[in-house]
């Protein structure tokens, strides 16, 4: 049996969770939530990196639908709460294949029925408006994670591609992650700051996760995951789940958007610029200067790296699907995951490593926020703090 | 008969059912529970007894069928008390679980009307907020209080002798022209919408094209309209367009009493053709100062639009001044022993207080079953339909 067949065997088994996939805002950049103008029943290669035939073909299981919407728009609320609906359509659309879930214990009832547990989480702590009762809105619509920040710093909360403000989280941060553990709300740390994951993982009673991260030793990006801080997660529970982004995990391909951003800078445009003239200076760029490519190998090297400093229990796979422009090799879209899968096995992981790596890691962790929620809610009630009272 | 007046009324044990149920004065074509029957008898006693007062009859009339009152502030009230306990009693606001079994009420609507002040642009927020607050206040009475989200639910409500809350209204700038933001409310128990303060609710046409479209999707989810406060137009508008019963959750009689939010003889007229719902407030502003104010405009609104259009509101903690004898959820004994002393059928009274809130929702509840086969949730944008 080639390592390709025995990866899609054990995905039959242990299929993939995913920590985070961007369709929902895909669909309302490209088509305002028209359903029928990208309807993933059928191939959307052309379009996006995920629809149901590719994501059958990946193995996956389970899917965390990021809620994410921009940190600058005027009111991120209402904008959420629309992403929330369109998961909700996505899900409804295809009953075949997709299947609600707010629980672990749903996430495996899903498996059991073949369809794909769909879960949501919210993506940056704009999303609640400095509001716990935002907060609690947004867990009873059945987001399960709230990664605390984007890239932007919100009031409470640094970023790690930001400038520093709160050092970390403030006193209001800490509530809103304490409120997050009350509920059974993960606590999501990619995105933010290394202060603000040490801060969190100081606050916080139940597992975090990073819902799309990878490893900063080995690829040195704000957006990765720094040693000492995976090292915490074997005592906090939680767990890592690596990303796939090119700019994050290839060393060459940070350095070269480094440049390739201040090359722009340079021509007089925003680095992030579309527009036609921006892209004309872009390609040029590109002409001269090859865009480096990573592979499924550089993925299994954080992978290896961050089994190494958090252990087998705390892993995950976050793809990022739809909220990247670039994928490496053999990871184009969600059909990808077998490849990863097999080139572990190749690298000498086991069977029952593997089948924590993609499925069962990640419903303990769910499952462990559940049992701490209940316990908080037996002797806490919903906390009516606001960001004037804690941070003055 | 005699048996049935005398005995104190407790549930009968089953084989005794036929008996008891044949012996009532109604004669022997009613199939009805034990409970019904027991229930039956004790109003029909308390009625026909000589010596019994209108306030007897009208509590006995109450236990039957208690008020589903159509709007009532304690979220927002709620929302600035540092500690409060409705189960117990609580003195600082006028709602509490004592006082709605006094009043007998059994259903109360809430109202996650913003207050005044909060800006626009924060309202879908603010209103999250206020669904969380419903949300745990009930959670925090589950001896006193139970979310209902249904008409079925009231009654399994009623039946465990909880008072059923139905989360709503809530304003419309409330879903920030989304209807996806609708179908998120609504699935968070919102159930009455007010449509106004809105550029899709008003001007010439009373609905805009896309108001027209939110109220078909409101329609499909079981989401009522509420009119009070709209203009005219927009009630003509809607009366016309909806497929499911409206509601006015705060609207007395124009004619007697000129204020916005009341209702014209003709607008009256036309509600009762559409089956809707008058929900008459209990405010000396909108009623008048006294008990006999209130019971005037509930008179001329059952002759308006009819004895299956006219329902109550107490709009108690909304910050409103009340009549005099219905300061509180206590007060609708007295009120219901007026309409008594004025000749109100009971038929009728059982309509007002319970009935008419009770069709009105189930009829939501059909209508929805009914639009979601037909029709998939719309996602059209105000920018695509009013430019």
């Amino acid at each position: 049996m080639t390592s390709q067949d025995a990866a899609r065997e054990l995905l039959r088994e242990f299929p993939v969770v995913d920590g985070h996939n961007d369709l929902p805002w895909a669909l309302r950049e490209q088509v305002r939530y028209d359903l029928d103008a990208r309807d993933i029943a059928g191939h959307q290669q052309a379009h996006l990196h995920t629809d149901i035939p590719r994501l059958r073909a990946g193995g996956v299981g389970a899917q965390y639908w990021s809620v994410y919407v921009r940190a600058d728009l005027p009111d991120a609320v209402p904008a959420t709460l629309e992403q929330i609906d369109c998961v909700r359509r996505l899900i409804a659309r295809h009953p075949r294949d997709l299947r609600a879930a707010l629980t672990a214990a749903d996430m495996e009832t899903a498996r059991a029925e073949g369809r794909i547990a769909s879960l949501m989480g919210a993506e940056g702590g704009h999303s609640i408006a400095n509001s716990l009762g935002t907060l609690r809105g947004l867990y009873a619509l059945g987001v399960r994670y709230m990664t605390l920040t984007h890239n932007d710093n919100v009031d409470w909360a640094d970023s790690a591609t930001d400038v520093p403000k709160a050092g970390g989280l403030s006193a209001f941060g800490r509530e809103v992650v304490r409120e997050m553990n009350r509920e059974g709300m993960l606590v999501d740390l990619s995105h933010v700051a290394a202060t603000t994951m040490r801060d969190a993982l100081d606050a916080t009673a139940a597992p975090v996760i990073f819902s799309h991260s990878s490893a900063r030793a080995v690829c040195d990006h704000p957006r990765n995951i720094p040693d000492d801080v995976l090292g915490r997660l074997a005592a906090n529970g939680g767990m890592a789940m690596v990303t796939f982004v090119p700019k994050f995990v290839l060393q060459a391909a940070v350095d070269w958007t480094a440049a390739a951003d201040d090359n722009m800078r340079a021509n007089g445009f925003h680095h992030l610029a579309t527009t036609a003239e921006a892209m004309k200076v872009h390609r040029a760029f590109e002409e001269t200067n090859p865009r480096p490519i990573a592979t499924v190998a550089t993925v299994a090297d954080h992978l290896d790296h961050m089994r190494e400093v958090a252990g087998i229990d705390h892993l995950g796979i976050g793809g990022d699907y739809d909220g990247t422009a670039f994928t490496p090799d053999g990871l184009d879209d969600v059909s990808g995951y077998p490849n990863l899968i097999a080139e572990l096995l190749d690298r000498g992981w086991s069977r029952p490593d593997l089948a924590k790596l993609t499925w069962q890691n990640a419903v303990r962790v769910l499952g462990a926020a559940e049992d701490v929620a209940r316990d908080l809610q037996a002797t806490r009630s919903p906390s009516h703090a606001t960001i004037e009272s804690l941070d003055g | 008969m005699a048996d049935l007046h005398d005995e104190p009324h407790t549930l009968p044990e089953v084989g005794e059912l036929d008996d008891e149920a044949q012996a009532a004065p109604f004669g022997p074509y009613a199939p009805l529970t034990a409970e019904e029957a027991a229930e039956v008898a004790e109003a029909v006693q308390a009625a026909h007894e000589p010596e019994s007062t209108p306030l007897e009859r009208a509590r006995a009339l109450l236990a039957m069928h208690p008020v589903a009152d159509g709007y009532s502030g304690l979220p927002s009230a709620l929302r600035h008390l540092p500690c409060y306990d409705l189960q117990l009693g609580e003195s600082a606001v006028d709602t509490d679980v004592p006082r709605l079994r006094r009043g007998n009420v059994g259903a109360l609507l809430w109202s996650l009307h913003l207050p005044e002040g909060l800006v626009a642009d924060r309202a879908v927020g603010a209103t999250l907020e206020q669904l969380d607050l419903a949300r745990s206040v009930i959670a925090a009475h589950p001896e006193g209080l139970r979310l209902a989200r249904s008409a079925g639910q009231i009654i399994d409500a009623r039946n465990c002798g909880r008072v059923a809350v139905v989360l709503g209204p809530a304003t419309a700038a409330a879903l920030d022209d989304s209807l996806g933001i609708l179908r998120v409310l609504h699935s968070l128990g919102l159930r009455v919408l007010t449509l106004t303060g809105t550029s899709w609710a008003g001007g010439e046409a009373g609905l805009t094209r896309f108001g027209e479209e939110v109220v078909r999707e409101m329609n499909r989810l079981g989401v009522l309209a509420d009119l009070s406060g709209a203009c005219d137009l927009t009630v003509g508008r809607v009366l016309t367009l909806s497929k499911t019963p409206v509601l006015c959750t705060r609207s007395a009689a124009r004619a007697l009493r000129p204020h916005p939010a009341n209702l014209s003889d003709e607008l009256l007229a036309g509600l009762g053709e559409a089956r809707g719902l008058c929900l008459v407030p209990l405010t000396a502003e909108q009623t008048g100062p006294g008990l006999r104010d209130v019971a005037d405009h509930l008179d001329h609104v059952r002759a308006m639009a009819g004895p299956a259009c006219v329902g109550l509101s107490g709009l108690y903690d909304s910050g409103a001044a009340h009549p005099q004898g219905l300061a509180d959820a206590s007060g609708y004994p007295h009120l219901i022993a007026e309409l008594l002393r004025r000749g109100w059928p009971e038929t009728d009274i059982a309509l007002l207080t319970w009935g008419n809130v009770q069709r009105v929702l189930r009829t939501a509840d059909f209508t929805a079953r009914a639009a979601q086969d037909r029709r998939e949730p719309s996602t059209v944008r105000i920018a695509e339909l009013d430019g």
